[in-house]
């Protein structure tokens, strides 16, 4: 990962060959790189601050950028930064508020590994700075609004897109998938989950109809995106996105897993959930189900459960040595807590 | 036969510092990496002190529900929660939730407390 001592002996060649990309790509007569350093969180990505300088072409002058490449290890389910770059366009086209991407290259002799370029955008992700922010509060409910018309925006893009046609057709990602891909992990992972074999047993009862397909982030929620103030300046992280039913990225901004220290505040820990609906539904112009909400609610908790199991085998037993990841895994178990408030309300708990 | 102060002892004092005297000094970009530090320390604190007995109570409830003793025995009832073994009968229904509810709450004494108290649990 960025910070070891290879790293940083290698860092005067990569700004070099970086320059040089930079300068053709972007048609300039010569670019040089004036600051290089790696940026905090990305569990999954690693992401550098890039100050570049320009001479001519469309960017000439000084430009704050971000390169985005792969962390050490990965989830499988995420898109090549490739996939992931023609994604980001897809959205900046749609009029999504996201940084504006601007190159992408799998030249190995550039960064060592494929890597986009887009415009470095302020603001803060951290989600406990944010939920746990108590002079936000003013501003939450029309931080939700944006965030509702976001996602209707985000939904607007619908197959059959040429330009991404690497996603998966939804029948190959759908819910039946998903419950398959579940269990097939839960069978190699050492550990037997009761609550997680339960959950996905009454997901498998109660499938929904089929939905419309749409382009879903898959990992619309708090943390990822950026607050400068009260103003929403960009929606990050799209390694995860494909086809899905709009439902489900409404059921992952809501779920517990992603309200942080205000449990309270059903939307993403920042508003009332009726805030977020509203905006979604006066943006797209659909209505939202509360009963697909909910399925895609329980799912979210069984995916966020397995996604935390696996980015603690990632410290365990993939090579990279990380505390966040370590403590990740810890976290399905508050997943398991959430299936069973949801499926088995009203519990006596005087029994337990 | 260790001396005083005992390892939980140690580690609690340890905790203590660094979110009172350490992080402070550090940089605002950092001390998020220091409340993580804190957290593990505190679920090994918690560990160290109660060790596995209360999930250990948990599986010898699970091997009264089997009527046999297994190391196997969360195995077996993950994959009899899979396909639906205990749907046939209200109480050995009800008897899967009350052990799936008792196991999750023990491990999240452990790991999460205050997890658990947002949610209206101890």
């Amino acid at each position: 990962m960025a910070g070891t001592a290879s790293l940083r002996s290698e860092l005067p060649r990569r700004a070099c060959a970086l320059a040089e990309f930079l300068a053709a790509a972007g048609g300039a007569k010569a670019v040089s790189v004036t600051g290089l350093k790696p940026l905090q969180g990305g569990a999954l990505q690693e992401n550098w601050a890039l100050d570049a300088r320009f001479s001519g072409g469309a960017l000439d002058g000084d430009q704050r950028l971000v390169l985005r490449t792969d962390a050490a290890t990965g989830i499988a389910a995420s898109l090549t930064r490739l996939q992931e770059f023609a994604v980001l366009q897809a959205a900046f086209a749609a009029g999504v508020t996201v940084p504006e991407p601007l190159f992408a290259s799998e030249d190995p002799a550039v960064w060592g590994k494929p890597f986009f370029i887009m415009r470095r955008v302020d603001g803060i992700a951290a989600p406990d700075r944010i939920t746990g922010n108590a002079e936000l509060d003013p501003v939450f409910p029309a931080v939700a609004e944006r965030l509702g018309r976001e996602l209707a925006r985000i939904h607007t893009i619908r197959p059959p897109r040429p330009d991404l046609a690497f996603l998966a057709p939804y029948a190959e990602v759908g819910p039946t998938r998903q419950i398959a891909g579940f269990r097939a992990y839960l069978d190699r992972h050492p550990t037997p989950r009761p609550v997680l074999e339960w959950g996905i047993r009454w997901l498998e009862r109660h499938l929904l109809p089929s939905a419309e397909p749409v382009l879903c982030h898959h990992d619309f929620r708090t943390g990822n995106y950026l607050l400068e103030g009260a103003t929403l300046t960009a929606i990050l992280d799209w390694e995860f996105a494909g086809w899905g039913d709009p439902h489900e990225d409404i059921g992952w901004f809501c779920c517990k897993g992603w309200r942080f220290s205000r449990l309270d505040r059903e939307a993403g820990g920042i508003a009332e959930r009726d805030t977020f609906y509203r905006a979604y539904e006066s943006e797209s112009g659909r209505s939202i189900d509360p009963q697909r909400v909910r399925f895609w609610e329980v799912l979210a908790s069984v995916r966020w459960a397995i996604i935390a199991l696996q980015q603690s085998e990632r410290h365990m037993t993939g090579g990279e040595r990380n505390l966040d990841l370590a403590l990740t895994g810890r976290r399905a178990t508050e997943c398991e807590l959430e299936i069973l408030m949801l499926l088995d309300p009203g519990r006596n708990f005087a029994d337990v | 036969m260790y001396d005083l102060p005992r390892g939980a002892a140690l580690l609690a004092l340890a905790r203590d510092v660094l979110l009172d005297e350490l992080m402070p000094l550090l940089p605002e970009d950092r001390r998020s990496d220091a409340l993580r530090v804190a957290s593990c320390m505190a679920i090994a604190g918690r560990e160290t002190e109660t060790g596995s007995e209360p999930t250990q109570a948990v599986l010898r409830e699970l091997a009264m529900l089997y009527e046999e003793e297994s190391c196997r025995l969360l195995h077996r009832f993950a994959h009899d929660l899979r396909i639906g073994a205990f749907e046939e009968s209200e109480l050995s229904e009800q008897a899967a939730r009350a052990l799936m509810w008792r196991l999750t709450i023990a491990k999240l004494r452990h790991s999460n407390p205050s997890f658990l108290a947002a949610n209206g649990l101890r």
